[in-house]
């Protein structure tokens, strides 16, 4: 069997690959609208990713994932507006898309070191501190003359890929659209290949029993540290992402609003796999942009009530219960229960 | 000197408010293993009845009472909706409770609009207290917060009933044994949790602007303040809100309300590390 033969002969390789081909394809579809929307939505479907991989495949549950998207989107910002310290006037896209993996990335280290180490926070109390990180994020950064307070930082330009001084600005549709979704699919290729190999499976042992598997010998610390630093960084970069689109950052994406969010998307989504939450969050975007204006308040209060429903009954979220139909090898009865 | 009295006055207040607040939330959270996040929400549904039973000409009095009773009742359809399903999902519990806030916060939007609305105390009077003057309702919410304190206290440890809760809660197999109805003391004292909540928003209602978004200023500061101070006994949540409204409010008298709160926040999440148990706490929640 040749390789290619042998990848496609797995359903969950099929599908996904399909479901990529399907938005490799979607510009042929839509219109010139909806492209640059779903292409902002791609950013947020990066951050669900984010988040999928250390909830879903490592049980940190956080309330505050927002803070490395807006650390990344703020890291971008500034570089590209030419506002760091000492680098004035050098808006360079690749600097600034370097910092805002490398910023969010460094905080999470140093934060899961003092988090994780010593006594070691357990599942809730991870979840509320996160909480508590994320506000605090957002009242400094809206007292922080500097990142632009209050109003935040307007006119963040595009990226622009140029290279020693050539502008090769992305910001027409479908440019953006794709380098956006080369951006998401890269991520998910480099984030799935490290939940299917054996760090991936010693993370989900790490969910399922830490304290059996660091009885194994494994260092459960370590693990849930570098599933931390890696899922900040993907934040950081979707963050980046985001705000070259947007062209506008402000504290609200850093603080607690987006965090539950983003956590709403996953769940509904499924936080079991990569390519379900990242759906999760597109899906939930769009059909709040079409329903938000139907229904107004009483779309959340629809969001919420579905959000409820899908925790009790489906923890595996509504995509992720799809997906798990679809991908089983043909013969196997469901049981249910992984 | 009056200002340092009156700073004094204030944070005792804050620090009772947060007591009053945290001990429906860590009755539910200690006692149950039930993170709610929708506590902030039934709060808010204490201030709106009370708000809507002042508008249709009811007394204060009658509204505090009904308030309290009504969110106990909506606690109770909460329990048999939806906690009954996830008890043994300790972190389900966060997010569906989460979704209910939403919920609860979305539908309150849609009745009565997102504005604020305002409600009057029943008492206006000032006190004078060592030559400050001092608003005597404020004075009544301490009151309330310290009765609530006592009560609950004595309900938990000096009742047959608390007795029945307690064995439920510690030994649920062993107590059904024994005759204990288990189902019925997980209504009640989820029921008696939101009571609380109701209560304090009712009570609350008269001194701040009740609009939507109320909930949660109180939620965070009153589920750190049961982390700090350990959720294994139901003085821990006493000891945590001291420690952080009397923090909150000497920072925000000294330096600025928003300060107070990104001070207070992480000097929490310190504690939190430092003693993950709570201060008070042998193991803490897992």
């Amino acid at each position: 069997m040749t390789l290619s033969a042998q990848f496609f002969a797995d359903r969950r390789n099929r599908t996904d690959a399909l479901i990529w081909v399907g938005f490799l394809a979607l510009p042929l579809v839509l219109g010139e609208w909806e492209v640059t929307q779903i292409a902002q939505y791609l950013t947020y479907g990066i951050f669900a990713m984010s988040l999928a991989l250390i909830w879903g495949h490592c049980g940190l549950m956080s309330f505050g994932h927002a803070v490395f998207f807006g650390l990344g989107a703020y890291a971008m910002s500034l570089s590209t507006l030419g506002m760091l310290p000492g680098l004035e006037g050098w808006t360079s896209s690749y600097l600034g898309i370097a910092l805002a993996l490398a910023v969010p990335a460094v905080f999470a280290n140093l934060l899961g070191r003092f988090l994780f180490y010593g006594r070691g926070l357990q599942g809730a109390q991870l979840a509320i501190v996160m909480l508590a990180v994320a506000v605090i994020a957002e009242r400094l950064m809206a007292r922080w003359p500097y990142a632009g307070g209050m109003n935040g930082l307007m006119s963040v330009p595009p990226v622009n890929l140029g290279l020693f001084g050539a502008d090769i600005e992305i910001f027409d549709p479908l440019p953006l659209y794709y380098l956006t979704l080369f951006a998401a699919i890269a991520v998910y290729i480099i984030l799935e290949s490290l939940v299917r190999s054996r760090r991936g499976v010693v993370m989900r042992a790490v969910a399922s029993d830490e304290a059996r598997t660091a009885f194994l010998g494994y260092d459960t610390r370590a693990v849930k540290l570098s599933a931390f630093t890696i899922s900040a960084a993907v934040a950081g970069f979707a963050g980046a992402l985001f705000v070259a689109q947007f062209g506008f950052v402000s504290p609200p994406l850093i603080g607690f609003g987006l965090s539950t969010e983003v956590l709403i998307w996953v769940a509904l989504g499924g936080r079991h796999g990569l390519l379900t939450a990242f759906l999760g969050a597109i899906i939930v975007r769009l059909a709040e942009n079409t329903l938000a204006d139907l229904l107004g308040p009483a779309w959340l209060l629809g969001l919420g009530l579905l959000f409820v429903l899908c925790v009790i009954f489906l923890p595996r979220g509504l995509l992720g219960e799809i997906y798990t139909r679809l991908t089983l090898p043909r013969g196997t009865a469901d049981t249910g229960q992984r | 000197m009056d200002q340092a009295l009156l700073l004094l006055l204030d944070a005792t207040n804050y620090v009772l408010v947060i007591i009053l607040v945290a001990m429906g939330l860590v009755i539910v959270f200690g006692l149950m293993r039930v993170i709610n996040m929708a506590h902030g929400e039934l709060f808010l549904l204490g201030a709106y009845t009370l708000v809507l039973l002042q508008q249709a000409g009811v007394p204060y009095w009658i509204g505090l009472i009904a308030a309290t009773l009504l969110v106990g009742f909506i606690g109770l359809l909460m329990e048999e909706l939806v906690i009954r399903h996830i008890y043994h999902r300790f972190l389900d519990t966060i997010l569906a409770t989460w979704g209910i806030s939403i919920a609860i916060k979305q539908g309150v939007v849609l009745l009565f609009g997102p504005g604020a609305q305002s409600t009057t105390a029943p008492i206006t009077a000032q006190l004078q207290i060592f030559g400050a003057s001092y608003p005597a309702y404020r004075l009544f919410i301490m009151a309330v917060a310290l009765l609530v304190v006592a009560g609950t206290f004595y309900l938990f440890f000096r009742t047959r009933f608390g007795l029945a809760a307690r064995a439920v809660i510690a030994n649920r197999a062993m107590a059904g044994c024994l005759g204990v109805p288990t189902r019925t003391f997980d209504r009640l004292t989820f029921a008696y949790g939101a009571a609380l909540a109701g209560l304090a928003g009712a009570v609350m209602a008269p001194i701040m602007s009740v609009d939507p978004q109320m909930g949660l200023g109180f939620l965070i500061p009153a589920f750190l303040s049961i982390l700090v101070g350990g959720a294994g006994h139901l003085a821990g949540p006493v000891l945590g809100a001291g420690l952080i409204g009397a923090t909150d409010s000497v920072t925000a008298g000294l330096w600025s309300p928003v300060m107070a709160q990104v001070v207070v926040f992480a000097m929490a999440v310190v504690a939190i590390r430092l003693f993950p148990g709570g201060l008070m706490g042998r193991g803490g929640p897992r």
